[in-house]
Order: structure tokens, then sequence, then C-alpha cells
């Protein structure tokens, strides 16, 4: 229908989300296919101290609720501040972004976007320290933000470490579970990126894994580090960033 | 809803492009002595920039993406409106006589866009009314079409049964006949096809006066034009105008009454629903005293009468002739089916609204009861169309053309659609939105109301339906989760004094559960910290109660070694194994299931994710545990006990466990009602959350299947006509003949001949695959079905049990015991009227004395009798909740329901399915 709201900017699928997510095998149209079809939410700009119960009281108000995937920082193994939830329904889906994008979340306004669905080793933080890029880049001031405050309240709070404890020595089941939401004792080099889609092997070889971490650290070890856009509030400007939007567009 | 506005409900930029044009919205024709209310262009900026800031592309000024110039199309989007395309002005003739003048060179093209305007923005209706009769002046064919296209989508919306369709409609066709573009017969007549229609649903013979909600809304539709054409059919039409309301009021003699005590959000109005005027009742009273005030309106513009000269020389058209969809006739069937199908029409024509009075009378704006009805209707309208646009939909809803406030009026009507029953619009969430966006709107004047509406709600909270108070708790908790969980708590402190029971008391500490959970546990410490009395009605700070601490605890090496079998990455078999020699066959199954659910829910104690992960992997495991109920129950205790302290982990360790099959939603139902459990009935939402989301996930479940099943449907056509295709064109091609030599012969390629018949014999095999899909998933949902009605079969049963040890007896009179003081509801309601303690001196403590003073004095409820309140109180809301599950399924529980059955419980069972209780 040609529509007057559309014209005015509603209902335009380009417009669904602004970010670009490079790892997406498959064109514009395809992405955007997914993001309409998608059932995951990603969170964004959550406090390091959120916990997915948190989470799960806040968005299981927009509908019963599958899995909830933390993005961790992958040298600490503890929460970079974003996530995944994933819902049964579509209409849930929706109804999370709409509802609940732009409210706070522990004091925090969170974004929440259409995500084209989550795999193994999205968890992972994408900046080079291991956390989220946005931080990595952040040139405002922000008060929350574990390392630039001490609150009195949040300094007595716990990071949920994803990396110790009894779970840290198995690795969850198939899903996004090969190779392990919580990921393991290895730590890695800043370059490092998970990348193991089509890895086939089973979970418990866990020494062969290893081996094959190393790898294809090294095959992709010259590749351009990751950057992540969708952090990006306007106004801050990187070089380097300017690069990535160019692209994404 | 809309298709236009579905188009962009997935989008969360939806409307970015009306959003950047929005921030200088304010209050066109506002009177001058308002002012607090108005947000202002700053405020609206912020707010605007709060909601897009992660969106925000570039900084960009309005328009940027239009050109240089305001579109047509955007003046007529923003026509009405105090906004820069209009200079700012808030002359409506301005406005018109600007957007007309960019309008007409482009009418060919706008015809759809002004249709659109007007079913989208209803409350902008006579401005778009006007604009199609000034462009009707310049081509008459322009007004047919219009004409021509309402027609159809009136048609079809009346067919479709779509309420909001037909009463936009018929709203835009009213104001059209206003300017001139429709003749005034031609309202005259569709108002008499409804009222025709209405009459013909009502009458025992011709009819079928199950579908009375329909017929009620055919006359509420009509009732709700006059605000906007009343005057000009009474002028033109006096003599039919008459005839129509002549027809309303027999209609209105011969309908019955209708009370609906299932929706009813107070439960002490439950008696005087009986006597007072319901909806369509009261819309007559307000449309008569505005025949009498020469249908003066406040709240609806007439801008047609600033240009009434020029369209007078329009040519006017007839609407072709509409028809109102027969309801099937009542045949002589039993009482049952036609109480459901009665509830099916009343879910299918539901009662737009109902009044939620929060604020005593001398607090709610002053204005005309016909007043309140149309701002009600622009308000829910704009809550209709701008879901999912937040900015867009705050500041409609905040300056909305009338020339008075209306803040109050405007907190009555979004609480009111919180606590709608059975369900509201949209979710509750999406309302706790719209308060926090409005509240950020409006800064100075709805904060305040909003407070008042909770101090109001709480006042009378023993009062409210059960369902509607799970829905406050969720809502307030997330309220003030987004605003630093700031509240004057010490107003509440003496809840602290009150008994366990309570319900102010059990609000408090469920809202405080609520928050905790939203935020932790040492935030929300410190939030009340101007009422420390309230710190005992915090939940306990959360951690595990693991059983095996030391190695004293029976238990602890079976539990360390478990342990190191599943570090060690043993498989679920092996570990199985391992509990059947080590511990069943020393110990027992029950010590067993201790040692197994203790120690998998400590590894999986971290997170959601680990819970998950553990259950992923030994699921099995426990399942092979507890094969039967009993057991599943002995595992429910030990899942309860190690998360005792965190009601929100026993909630989802039991959701996730029935997800993954290793209960039943039976054993959950016996859980809930064991004796433990039941002692919380009242006190605690813990045994109910987790017996909510036993019989949703029942619920969803079925609720997937059948969708699933609906698009298999679908497939199965497509496969059909995909098959049907081929073997067509393969036998076409297969008799095709031509003669060679005198003899006919095969005119095709043996190729081809081969790939066709290829291609058939894949269509039909695709077809069966479908078919043998939808087969597979119908039995499903057959089994789904079979499963859901035993889960209601055994909650009706337990809560029968208990209600029946419980609940006071019948007196020898037959009249039903009373467990609500009666003076102790006059004494709510007389509270009511007192200046509410929004006004007071919070610091003032002997004003806090004399409040916990009256309101300890004032509860005096027993246990028992609150218990029974509560647990009935549940029983409606989950049969209300579930109506439409349960009613195929009424024969088999009436049998549960029995005669002998403790007609308090039957009243509340029968009042949330809707059905009459005057056989009782």
């Amino acid at each position: 229908m040609a529509s007057l709201f559309k014209v005015a900017g509603f209902g335009d699928p380009a417009k669904l989300s602004v970010y670009r997510d490079k790892r997406f095998r498959g064109n514009q149209e395809e992405y955007e296919r997914a993001l309409q079809a998608s059932t995951t939410v990603y969170i964004g700009n959550m406090s390091f101290y959120t916990t997915e119960e948190q989470v799960y009281e806040l968005f299981s108000r927009a509908g019963e609720i599958k899995k909830i995937i933390m993005g961790l920082d992958k040298n600490t193994k503890t929460p970079c501040g974003f996530c995944f939830v994933l819902y049964y329904s579509r209409e849930d889906t929706e109804d999370a972004v709409k509802y609940i994008s732009g409210t706070m979340l522990d004091d925090r306004p969170i974004r929440v976007d259409f995500d084209w669905g989550f795999e193994e080793g999205r968890q992972w933080g994408r900046g080079r320290s291991g956390g989220q890029v946005r931080d990595e880049y952040r040139t405002d001031y922000d008060p929350d933000i574990l390392l630039l405050v001490q609150r009195e309240l949040e300094a007595q709070r716990e990071l949920v470490d994803y990396g110790e404890g009894a779970l840290g020595a198995f690795q969850p089941p198939t899903q996004y579970g090969k190779h392990g939401v919580y990921g393991d004792s290895h730590r890695h080099g800043r370059d490092y990126r998970k990348r193991y889609r089509e890895d086939e092997q089973s979970a418990s070889e866990m020494s062969r894994r290893t081996s094959s971490y190393e790898s294809r650290r090294n095959s992709e070890h010259d590749l351009r580090p990751e950057k992540n856009p969708r952090f990006r509030e306007s106004g801050d400007s990187d070089d380097e960033d300017e690069d990535d939007r160019k692209r994404c567009r | 809803m809309s298709d236009l506005l579905n188009a962009h409900l997935t989008s969360p930029f939806v409307a970015q492009f009306i959003g950047e044009l929005l921030p200088a919205l304010e209050t066109p024709s506002r009177s001058p002595q308002r002012s607090s209310p108005v947000p202002s262009v700053s405020v609206l900026h912020s707010l605007g920039s709060l909601l897009c800031a992660p969106n925000r592309s570039p900084p960009s000024s309005p328009l940027r993406s239009l050109g240089s110039m305001s579109s047509w199309r955007t003046l007529l989007l923003r026509v009405g409106d105090k906004c820069p395309e209009y200079g700012g002005a808030v002359d409506h003739k301005e406005h018109i006589e600007t957007c007309y003048g960019v309008l007409w060179r482009e009418f060919e093209h706008s015809k759809d866009e002004i249709s659109e305007c007007a079913e989208q923005l209803p409350h902008k209706i006579p401005f778009y009314g006007v604009l199609v009769g000034l462009i009707n002046l310049e081509d008459e064919d322009f007004g047919k079409n219009i004409v021509d296209d309402l027609h159809c989508k009136l048609q079809e919306a009346l067919s479709s049964e779509n309420c909001d369709k037909i009463r936009i409609l018929l709203r835009f066709l009213t104001v059209l006949m206003c300017s001139k573009v429709i003749l005034p017969s031609s309202v005259i007549e569709v108002f008499e096809t409804l009222l025709s229609s209405a009459a013909t649903i009502i009458d025992e013979d011709a009819g079928n006066p199950s579908w009375q909600p329909c017929a009620d809304f055919y006359i509420t539709c009509i009732l709700s034009c006059l605000p906007w054409g009343g005057t000009e059919l009474i002028e033109q039409v006096p003599d039919e105008f008459d005839r129509v309301i002549v027809g309303i009021q027999s209609y209105l003699s011969i309908r019955k009454h209708s009370q609906d005590t299932s929706f009813i959000v107070f439960e002490a109005d439950e008696d005087k629903s009986a006597k007072e005027k319901d909806f369509v009742e009261d819309l007559w009273d307000h449309i008569q005293i505005l025949s009498t005030n020469g249908w003066k309106v406040d709240s609806v513009p007439r801008p047609h009468l600033s240009f009434e000269e020029q369209l007078v020389s329009g040519k006017s058209y007839n609407l072709s002739p509409i028809s109102c969809p027969k309801q099937s006739a009542s045949s002589s069937r039993s009482t049952i089916s036609r109480e459901r199908e009665n509830y099916e029409a009343k879910l299918k024509y539901p009662q737009r609204l109902c009044r939620l009075h929060i604020f005593p009378s001398n607090k709610i704006e002053k204005m005309q009861p016909i007043d309140r009805f149309i701002v009600e209707e622009y308000l829910l309208d704009v809550l209709l169309f701008f879901n999912g646009c937040r900015k867009e939909c705050a500041s409609y809803m905040a300056s909305l053309p009338v020339p008075f406030r209306y803040e109050y009026l405007m907190a009555e009507t979004i609480f009111s659609q919180i606590m709608f029953l059975p369900q509201p619009p949209f979710k509750p969430i999406y309302y706790a939105l719209v308060i926090i966006d409005l509240c950020k709107a409006l800064p100075g004047a709805f904060p305040a109301v909003v407070a008042g509406a909770v101090r109001s709600l709480f006042n009378r909270i023993g009062d409210l339906d059960m369902e509607c108070r799970t829905r406050l708790i969720l809502w307030f908790s997330h309220h003030l989760s987004n605003f630093q969980y700031f509240w004057p708590w010490e107003e509440w402190a003496h809840v602290k004094d009150l008994p366990r029971w309570a319900p102010q008391r059990v609000f408090v500490q469920e809202v405080l559960e609520r928050e905790v959970r939203l935020s932790y546990w040492d935030k929300i410490k410190q939030s009340i910290e101007n009422a420390p009395e309230l710190e005992e009605l915090l939940p306990p700070k959360s951690v595990s109660n693991f059983r095996y601490n030391s190695e004293e605890d029976h238990g602890y090496t079976l539990s360390k070694e478990f342990r190191e079998m599943v570090r060690g990455r043993k498989t679920a078999r092996e570990i199985t194994s391992w509990v059947e020699e080590t511990i069943i066959q020393i110990h027992s199954s029950k010590f067993a299931i201790e040692v197994v659910i203790q120690t998998l829910l400590d590894i999986g104690s971290k997170s959601f994710t680990h819970l998950i992960t553990v259950l992923e992997r030994y699921g099995q495991v426990i399942a092979k545990l507890c094969t039967d109920q009993n057991m599943q129950v002995l595992l429910i205790d030990e899942v309860s006990s190690y998360w005792k302290n965190n009601t929100q982990m026993t909630a989802i360790a039991i959701d996730r466990m029935m997800g993954y099959r290793i209960i039943s939603n039976l054993a959950i139902v016996s859980w809930v009602f064991s004796l433990s459990n039941i002692e919380q009935f009242h006190v605690s939402d813990r045994p109910w959350e987790i017996l909510r989301n036993a019989i949703n996930k029942t619920y969803n479940r079925i609720a997937d299947l059948r969708k699933e099943i609906q698009t298999l449907k679908k497939s199965v056509l497509l496969a059909e006509d995909v098959a049907v295709k081929a073997l067509k064109e393969f036998e076409a091609a297969e008799t095709r003949l031509e003669v060679v030599d005198g003899q006919p012969v095969q005119a095709e390629k043996p190729g081809r001949l081969k790939r066709l018949k290829g291609y058939a014999e894949k269509a039909k095999d695709d077809e069966i695959a479908v078919r043998e899909a939808l087969e597979a998933k119908d039995a499903l949902l057959a089994r789904a079905l079979e499963e859901n009605k035993s889960l209601f079969v055994s909650l009706y049963k337990s809560f029968a049990n208990v209600l029946t040890e419980r609940l006071p007896p019948v007196s020898a009179d037959g009249a039903f015991p009373k467990l609500r003081d009666e003076e102790d509801i006059d004494s709510m309601a007389i509270d009511l009227e007192e200046p509410s303690t929004m006004e007071m001196d919070h610091d003032n403590g002997r004003k806090d004395d004399r409040n916990s003073e009256k309101v300890t004095h004032r509860y005096s409820i027993k246990e028992q009798d609150q218990w029974c309140l509560c647990t009935l109180g549940y029983v409606k809301a989950f049969s209300r909740q579930y109506a439409t599950e349960i009613w195929p399924h009424l024969e088999t529980l009436e049998a549960v329901f029995g005669r002998d059955i403790h007609p308090l419980f039957r009243k509340a069972v029968f009042a949330g399915l809707c059905r009459s209780t005057t056989e009782m």
C-alpha cells in the first residue's frame, strides 16, 4: 500500500536496524528477512552487574523467554554490558523491542533491537580489550560505567563469573553449546576471536579443541579487528569507526 | 490492527520521521488558563532525544528527509497540531487553508492518504472531513471516490466484525455529512440499518439475544457519532433523526441490562452493578443531556463551520446501502451453549472501556459527561494507533485538541486499561511505558496524578480483583524501577503492624519482592530507608539453601561425589546408573531425589543459563528418578527448599523443568495445593506465581500448536493446488496426440513427458508430506487439549477441596456467608472522599500516626476469611483468564462443581466464566 505513513518513514525495512552485523553471512535483503522473522533481541547498554535474573524479570513481561545469553568479556569471562534474549514467539519479540527499548534496567537506559539470531561466538565482546567495543571508544563520561565509578552499592555487588566453578568444567550441550557459553580456562590474546560455527568436533574432545583454537587463532591473526558500530552514539567520532559505518551502509 | 501501522510494528524506528516532526508539538486550541500540563517544547524535545538516542542518525533538522519544503503529506499529517509546519499557528481555519493550499494540486494522489489519516488519527477526523469537502468543490469525482471507498471499507469492517474500524468509519461518515460530501439522509439510512439489525438480534424469535453485545455495539456506534453531527442532523433531517432516537429508545427498553460481574475490577462493586446503569444506558443518558444542551460539546472541533459558505455549494453523495452480518439464530439449545455463545459475543464485541473511578469526584477534572466519553475515546484511539510509537503516543496523549485539562481522566483511562478484564488490548507493559513517557513529558503534572492513583488503589487494594492486584504489583514495581525506586514508603510504613494476610501488607511485600528482582536487595533496602519498619517485608537476601555444607550432613559425601562426576563430564546415563547403585539401592528414591536435585541446582545456581545448562545435560537423570507424579511433587519440594530464599529462582526452576517435561503440570498443581503452600495462599504470591506459570505454559503450548496448524493448513491448500496443476499439465501432455502416418501417436517428446510426470509425482509427494505434518500436529493438539482438560479438572478439584474445608457454612435460610465486612466497604468508600494523602505533609508524624491508626482499626477481616476471599479471587481470575479453554469442557467440569458444592465457590467460577448466576 502506498501509504502516507510509509512515505513518512513508517515500516521501512531498511530501518529495521541501523546496525548491520558484519558476522551475518548473506546480503542486505536476507539480513532484513532474518530480522523480520527473528525471535531474538539484542540488549545493549546494560550495567556489567546486571544479572540474567534481572533481565528475565523485566523481559518476561513481554512474553515467555526461551534463553538468555549474556555477553561476556572474553578475557575475564564476566558480563560486559550486552546480552541476547530468545523468545518463543515473534509477537513477544516485537513487544520487547517496542516496550522495553529506552527504558531503565538497573538504573541504565537499555536499548533493545531485533537481532538476526544468536549463534555460538556472538556472546563474546568484540572489543580489543575483551569487552564491548562501545566501552573502548566511549568518550562521554558515564557515571555508571564499571571502570569509572565506585558507587558504594555497586561495589558490594558481585559480577557473575561465567568462567569459574563447577560449570566451567563442562560445556553445555548442543545448540549454542559445543563450545560453551561459559568459556573455559583459556585466556586469549586480544585479537582472538571465536568463529567455530563449522567446527563439528565433539564437545568432549578438549585437547583437540585447544589446538584447533590455536590454529584458527593464527590463521585469523592478521584480519582486521572487528568493531561494532551498533554501539555508536552519534556524536562520537573515530576515524576507524567512520570507516566502519561506510562499509555497513 | 491496521495494515499500515502493522507494517512498522516490526521496527523500533517506527515513526522516526514523524518523530522528528513532533518535538515542537503543543496543544492546539488550548484555553489560555491552561498552563502546566502543556508539554513544553524543550520537554518534548528532550523526551524525543531520550527515546531516540540510540537510533539517532546524525543530528538532523526536521523535514530533512522531505526536502526543503514541508510536503503536502506532512501538512496533512500535522493538520490541527501546533507544530512548526504550520508556523506554530493554532487557528484551525488557517491550518485547513494552508493544508488545502498544497493539497488541491495533489488531490488525485491524496485520496488514500486522507482516508488513512482519518482512520488512524480519528481525533482529527473533523479536519480531514473539511479537507475532503473543499477538494470536492474542485473535483466532484474526488468526493464520490471518497464516499464509495468509505462504503467499501465500512461494509468490509461490518462483515469482518472489526469494531474499531466500524466505529471510526461511522465517525468519518458523520463528519463528511457536516462537510456536505454525504447526504444527511444517507447517514440516517446507515443508522437505521444498524438499529434494525440491533433490534432483530435481541428479538427472541427473529434473532438471537445471546448476541446482545453486538446489538449494543451498533447502538453505541450510533450514539457515539452524535457529538460530531447531531446538530447538523437535527437541522437538516429533523423527522428522520427523531425516528432514529425513538428507535434507540425502544431498543433500550427491550434489551437486557448487562451486568458482567466477571469484568468488574472492584469486587465491592459487584452488587452495585445490578442497580447502576451499564455502559450503553450511561452513554444514552449523556446523549440526552447533550441534546437538551443544544449539542454543544467542548471536545469536538467543528472546523467546517468556518467554511460553511463554501462547502454548502458542494455536491453531496448517497452512500450505497450497507448490511450487517446476520448472527446465527438461536435454536432450542441448552443453557450452556447459549451462555457460551453470549460469552463469545462479548469477546467479539467487547465493551471498550470499563471506567475505573480511582479519584474522588472533587479531584477529577470538571467536564460534561459526554466530554469525558469523547476524551476517553481519543485517548484509547491514540493508545491503539500509536502502539509502538513512543514519542507520538506520549505527545498525542498529552496534547489532545480539547480546551480543558484532563490529566486525572488520562490516568484513570490508562489504569482502566492496565486493569481491563479479561485481557487489556495490549500487554500491561505497554501501558507502563506510556505512563513512564507521560511522566517525562508532563513532569509538572503527571507524576503527582499517578502517585495519587497509586494511593487510591492502595487504599482499596483489598477490594481489587486478584488478577488486577497482580497487574498492579507488576506495573508499580516496573514503574518505580524507571524512577530510581523513589517512593514515599514512610506513608505505608504502618502496614507492618497489620496482620500478615492484610492485603495492603501483602501488596507492599510483593512490590518489594518484584523490585528486588528488577534490581538487587541492597539497593531496594536503601530505597526504603525512610521507612525502616518495612525492612521486615523485604524478601530474604537471596542465597541458596544448599543442604550439604559440612561433612556431618547426611548426603554430603554422595553430593560431593556426584559433583565430581559432573565435573568429570560423566554422561547422564553413567550418572543414572551411579544413582541407582549408590543411592537408591542403599538408601531410598526419596533420598536420591534430595541428593540429585540439591547438587544439580547448586551447580546451576549461578544464573538462569547455568540452570538450564544443567537441566539440558542432566535432566534425564532427574526424569528417570521421577517418573510418577508423587516423585515429581517431592522433586518440586526439593527445588522449593533449595531456593526457599529466592522465589524467582524457584519459579524459574519449576517452569524450566516443566519445559523439559521433567515434571508435569498436574504435579505442579498437586504441589501448589500441598498444605505448606495452601497456608501461603493469602500471604504470598509465591504459590500463585508457580501455578500461573504452569497454566500459562500449558496454554502457550496449545496456542503455538494452533498457530502451526493454521500455517500448515494454508500450506496444504497450496500444495494441493500445485499437485493438481502439475498433474493436469502431465495429463494434458500425455493425451496430446498427433497423427503420423494415419496413426495417432503421442505428440510430446518422451523426455518432456517423463519430466512432467516427475513433477506431478513430486508435487503429490509434497502434498502428502504436508498433510502428514498437519495430521501429526492435529494429533499433538488433540493430546494437548486432553492434557489441558485434565489440568483444569485437577485444578478445580483442588480448589473445591481446599475451599470446602475452609469456607464458612451456608446459613439455614440459604443466605451466603459474608466474608467481607459490609461496614468495611462503606468506610473505604468514605475514605475516598477524604482529601488524598497526596496533599499531606509527609514529614508530619502526626498524620502518619493517624493514618496507621485508621488503617489498623479498619482492617478487621479474620485470617480464615481473608484466605477464602483470596482463594476465591484466584478461582475467578483463573476461570476468567482461561474461559475460552474451559468452556468446551464445561460439561465435564460441571461434575466437579456439582450441586452440593459451596455456593461461593460456584459463584466465583460462574463469575469468571461470565455465566449468569441467576439459576443459583
